[in-house]
């Protein structure tokens, strides 16, 4: 919200307070200014200007060249406004001026061939107004040279201030103020509200009924009779402008006039509008169509509050009013509404129909019901002095049930116990009485408070202890240098996650942390994706039910700007629906899985190398490497019970007999649809799984102390056997001094046949107790042959026939 | 003979000071002292000198060996020190990579806030992504239909249950499942229905901070914090506390830091203001302690929570928050 410092000054006198003093102070007790505009200085360089000559551009049909002159000197200026006119007061701006709407310095320019020293300006262009209807033309007795800033009277400075939801008090000049006062111990000045009233009984003129108090506890009114509407004046409209808002005419302009001033939100009706001269507040009964003061037609939705005449809603209570009783230029009649509306109805029509308003903002939010009479006076007041007419004698208000100040009690042990320090009695009690508190009673350990209601916010003691905090300064609170822990055992739930990034680091992959929303048609692949209620589009509708598609999305974005060799993981939620409807944690599942994807080259153009594409056996390798390291020492890969379809060549990865997760290619035709056209070697797996699984404590091994001997051969076999059908054969079917068989060589020849290969295999023989003796190990390696040969037809290679 | 041996000395001297290459040495060597050599000629030699002079004979042809050896090899280490130093392959090839990988930067930095919380005594804890409508909200004292819930735009994936807006909910959990003295920090994703855009993503990584005890208060929370703030920006930082509002804590603040782009003279990060808002923080509301059957009389508590985009975005001098979910190699590479 914009605060303007001048019109703040007017309820608080501390001329002695700097406005850098005031802004400081205001963001230390939670109303941040988060922008300054201070007018003062931002229209340097910016000066009344007189044009000598004008001359159509040489060049340029549009553009003009004038000369203008700031008294002193003349700068040739290209303009290209249609309104500008030899002999006219301009808004001149030198080179080195700050147009705000550009939000640049104006440097020397050469426009279409022409040297132009400044520019003319808009109100647009200097954020005055949204105006751009050309350049300004001010009044022919305007000063030549002199500053803008002076000519308009913008000395002033406007803040902008965050205002928390909590805070709806300060949404107004005087709530602001009433901060300033318990800072400085000052107290504030209200304008005076005493209306002259003329004889005429406003009941006589209107009447209200109001028929759900629920929703409107207070409905006051009064009646302005005669009224001239017209044009601000130049103050007011200044106030409005500085503050961001639309000069209308005299009487709107009050009314917002008074929601800045005040916080409470007004409005002025149309009295010879009003069918019967009749208010009724009441409840739609249907969803309803209106039409609002800015013309559009919109569905009320059932339930909302209503403001209607005799037969027809006139007003979308606390939100916005009709087209059908605005103030025109021909109302004479008029009929002020100064209410408080329930915050929980106004929120709850104005977030269906989402419009938020001045008033309905204010409303939602909470003002004082207990300020209105004050309000609707001061309204009735400005009125008659800026627009004529008679007051009416008394004020429509009804109220059946007084909202009362709360009174809370407050034990000053508490503040202690809370911030940590104690604050001294009497400062608490000048910060109570600062805020517009009162003390209803004082002892030695406790206190009374009574707090108006225009802080809706404050409703208990832990709300009044930040308020003592609030005023005493964060920043005055010490600083705790020790801190006890007890000797408890503490728990780190991201400790496996971060063990496995240390791994997967190390073997070479990059983590990636891709987007949990994602297109729907593509999420149905990996599962029955949990769907976005209301998701930003339709590429973002669902949530990912397998971390494959961000996979993919990273690859080929990274394709598309020439990185095509990638070695990734990612840790992180997939989501699958359970049931239709998620009233439930049971109704869907959320799992943690990780993924480890390889694409294009592992060996990439190098001096000391060759070229060599990823393949499946580097996914498997560092998947074997990565259990390893997590201690797991059973670790093998199966043909999968279930095949999923967006995968070829898949595998389960099963670790102490458990299927933890999937490795293979990703198949060929999702590759197509993310226009991808390198293979891909993908795995993911589930955490969960992998978490729960037991890993034991790896016993030491005794190192070799005497020799071991290494055996290498070659069979020639059909390609249907495996390696692993090969190796457990071997281990099988041998003695104990065969410690470790490993491949070395796969290859396949013409020579061999069509359906054969040769795998060469080492053997490492080992005896813990002695050392053996090359008989031993000869006569096992031959035995090992002969069962190999015998068991898969296998040849020996070098016994090729 | 003893001429001779002089002689043979006086040659060596001179062929050993003027060597220049390992090879000259071994030929040296093979002349005076090889088998075929000068020297060991003279051994040879040495049963047909005259009894009463083998003696001196003797003991001159083995001081000339010793010298001869001696110096030899004296000059051999340096011969081979000085080959050493040449180099004979162009080592300004580039070495050979075995790449190591790299974390993710959101992960590296909450690396970096995580171990120093850790060395506090605080846990770590996680959450879940989809969350109840009453662990996200109704629990942190965000009563149904209050202005409050508008500070987040909410994904819903049904009337009950949303993608949770900020770890809060994990404060739940945490003290639904834990007895005090709790200290924890909760890390996690976190979801806001925002458009996407250079400076909002419509997911972001957060982490929560909660402390309760019996005696946990403000000035404590103070400590604490600018304790963090210390560790992670440096210790020469210049901090402070502003009152803000946040459902779940009361009082609230807002902790700034001063701007390090600019050193708190204002610039278009800290928007001309001199600070940068670095996390949100507070004293446990009442109402939540309730919501998980704490005694607020009783126990007091404090939380905190921080965006770790902003904070890596600002560190790295990052200007579009995509850049860190678009996963470009080239982005990956470079931390």
């Amino acid at each position: 919200m914009k605060i303007s410092l001048n019109w703040l000054r007017n309820f608080i006198n501390i001329p002695e307070v700097s406005n850098e003093e005031i802004i400081e102070k205001l963001t230390s007790v939670g109303l941040e200014v988060e922008a300054v505009e201070d007018y003062s200085k931002m229209y340097n360089n910016i000066v009344v200007g007189f044009v000598k000559e004008k001359q159509k551009h040489p060049n340029a049909d549009k553009l003009s060249v004038t000369v203008v002159s700031d008294g002193k000197e003349e700068f040739k200026v290209v303009c290209g406004a249609p309104n500008c006119q030899q002999g006219k007061k301009v808004v001149f701006a030198k080179v080195g001026a700050f147009i705000p709407a550009f939000g640049e310095t104006l440097k020397k320019a050469k426009i279409r061939g022409e040297e132009s020293f400044g520019m003319l300006c808009s109100e647009k262009e200097l954020m005055l107004s949204d105006s751009h209807d050309g350049i300004m033309i001010l009044n022919d007795d305007a000063p030549v040279g002199t500053e803008i800033s002076k000519y308009f009277g913008l000395d002033d400075c406007v803040i902008e201030i965050g205002i928390t939801p909590n805070r709806p008090d300060a949404l107004s000049h005087i709530g602001v103020a009433r901060d300033l006062a318990a800072i400085y111990g000052k107290s504030i000045n209200l304008p005076d509200d005493k209306v002259i009233e003329a004889d005429i009984d406003v009941n006589t003129v209107a009447k209200v009924v109001v028929k759900n108090s629920i929703d409107c506890p207070r409905y006051a009114a009064r009646v302005v009779k005669n009224v001239k509407v017209k044009e601000s004046p130049e103050w007011l409209k200044k106030r409005l402008k500085a503050v961001g808002l639309r000069p209308i005419n005299n009487i709107v302009d009050i009314t917002n006039y008074l929601l800045y001033e005040t916080g409470q939100p007004l409005h002025a009706f149309d009295l010879n509008m009003l069918k019967d001269n009749t208010i009724i507040v009441k409840s739609a009964e249907t969803d309803t169509k209106f039409v609002t003061l800015d013309s559009k037609e919109r569905v009320v939705p059932k339930d909302s509050l209503f403001i209607c005449d005799a037969e027809k809603p006139v007003a979308l209570a606390g939100i916005m009013g009709g087209e059908n009783s605005e103030i025109s230029e021909k109302t004479t009649n008029v009929l002020i509404e100064c209410a408080y509306f329930n915050p929980t109805r106004i929120r709850k029509t104005a977030k269906k129909l989402q419009i938020s308003t001045d008033s309905s903002y204010r409303f939602e939010r909470g003002c004082d019901p207990n300020n209105v009479i004050y309000v609707v006076n001061r309204t009735a007041k400005l009125i008659q002095e800026l627009a004529g007419g008679e007051i009416c004698k008394g004020i429509i208000d009804v109220y059946p049930e007084k909202i009362p100040n709360k009174v809370i009690d407050f034990r000053l042990g508490r503040v202690k116990q809370i911030l940590g320090f104690i604050v001294e009695k009497g400062k608490i009690e000048s910060i109570f009485k600062g805020l517009g508190f009162k003390i209803l009673n004082s002892d030695v350990n406790s206190l009374k408070v009574e707090v108006p209601t225009f802080r809706p916010d404050i409703e208990r003691e832990i709300d009044l202890i930040e308020e003592v905090a609030r005023i005493y300064g964060y920043d005055n609170i010490p600083v705790v240098e020790k801190i006890s822990i007890p000797m408890k055992s503490t728990v780190d739930e991201s400790e496996y996650n971060d063990k496995l990034r240390g791994i997967l680091t190390s073997l070479g992959c990059y983590e990636i942390i891709s987007n949990s929303l994602q297109k729907k048609e593509l999420a149905v692949i990996t599962g029955n994706p949990v769907k976005v209620l209301n998701p930003i589009s339709s590429d973002l509708e669902v949530l990912r039910t397998s971390l494959l598609q961000g996979c993919l999305n990273t690859i080929v974005n990274n394709l598309n700007v020439g990185e095509k060799s990638l070695k990734l993981f990612e840790i992180g939620h997939v989501f699958k629906q359970i049931n239709e409807n998620i009233n439930a944690f049971s109704d869907f599942t959320e799992k943690e899985h990780l993924m480890v994807a390889l694409t294009g080259t592992s060996i990439n153009d190098v001096w000391y190398d060759k070229n060599r594409q990823y393949d499946y056996f580097d996914l498997k390798g560092i998947v074997e490497e990565l259990f390893s390291k997590l201690g797991f020492n059973d670790i093998s890969f199966a043909k999968p019970e279930h095949h999923y379809q967006y995968m070829k060549n898949q595998f389960e990865i099963v670790v102490n007999n458990k299927i933890v997760g999937y490795l293979g290619i990703v198949s060929a035709n999702i590759l197509k649809k993310f226009d991808i056209n390198q293979a891909v070697y993908y795995a993911e797996i589930e955490l969960d799984i992998l978490k729960s699984l037991k890993v034991n404590i790896r016993k030491f091994k005794e190192l070799q102390k005497y020799p071991k001997v290494i055996k290498d051969l070659a069979f020639i076999v059909d390609k249907n056997i495996t390696y692993a059908e090969l190796e457990e054969f071997i281990y099988k079917n041998s003695k104990n001094i065969l410690k470790f068989v490993k491949p070395f060589d796969i290859f396949e020849s013409d020579e061999f046949g069509k359906n054969n290969r040769s795998i060469a295999i080492r053997l490492e023989f080992y005896d813990e107790n002695m050392t053996l003796t090359e008989e031993v190990v000869e006569k096992e390696f031959v035995s090992i042959i002969e069962k190999v040969r015998n068991k898969f037809n296998a040849q020996l290679r070098g016994e090729v026939k | 003979m003893l001429d001779t041996i002089k002689k043979i000395r006086q040659e060596a001297h001179e062929a050993l000071e003027n060597i220049k290459n390992l090879n000259e040495l071994e030929d040296i060597k093979a002349k005076f002292i090889g088998k075929k050599g000068e020297l060991t000629q003279l051994f040879k030699d040495l049963k047909s000198v005259e009894r009463e002079k083998i003696r001196e004979v003797g003991q001159a042809l083995n001081e000339v060996k010793t010298f001869i050896e001696n110096t030899l090899a004296e000059k051999r280490e340096k011969l081979q020190a000085q080959q050493e130093k040449t180099v004979d392959f162009d080592f300004t090839l580039p070495g050979r990579h075995y790449n190591i990988g790299s974390k993710h930067l959101i992960v590296q930095t909450l690396d970096e806030i995580k171990s120093i919380f850790k060395k506090l005594g605080f846990s770590i804890y996680e959450g879940p992504e989809i969350e109840s409508d009453f662990n996200n909200f109704e629990a942190l004292n965000f009563p149904a239909d209050h202005p409050a819930r508008d500070m987040q735009d909410t994904f819903f994936v049904s009337d009950k249950f949303l993608l949770r807006t900020h770890t809060s909910p994990v404060q739940i959990r945490v003290m639904q499942n834990n007895t005090p003295p709790i200290r924890a920090i909760m890390p996690g994703k976190v979801y806001r229905n925002e458009a996407i855009s250079a400076r909002s993503y419509c997911l972001f990584h957060q982490l929560e901070g909660l402390a309760v005890d019996t005696d946990i208060t403000f000035a404590e929370l103070k400590g604490t914090l600018v304790h963090f703030a210390k560790e992670f920006y440096g210790s020469s930082l210049k901090y402070r506390f502003r009152p803000s509002f946040f459902p779940f804590t009361e009082p609230s603040a807002e902790m700034d830091i001063t701007c390090y782009l600019c050193g708190g003279k204002g610039c278009r990060v800290c928007k001309g203001t001199g600070w940068l808002e670095i996390l949100g923080c507070g004293m446990v509301d009442p109402n939540v302690f309730k919501s998980v059957n704490y005694d607020s009389e009783e126990l007091t508590g404090y939380a905190f929570g921080m965006g770790i985009e902003r904070i890596a975005l600002l560190k790295y001098g990052i200007t579009d928050i995509r850049i860190l979910f678009d996963n470009d190699f080239r982005f990956l590479s470079q931390f």
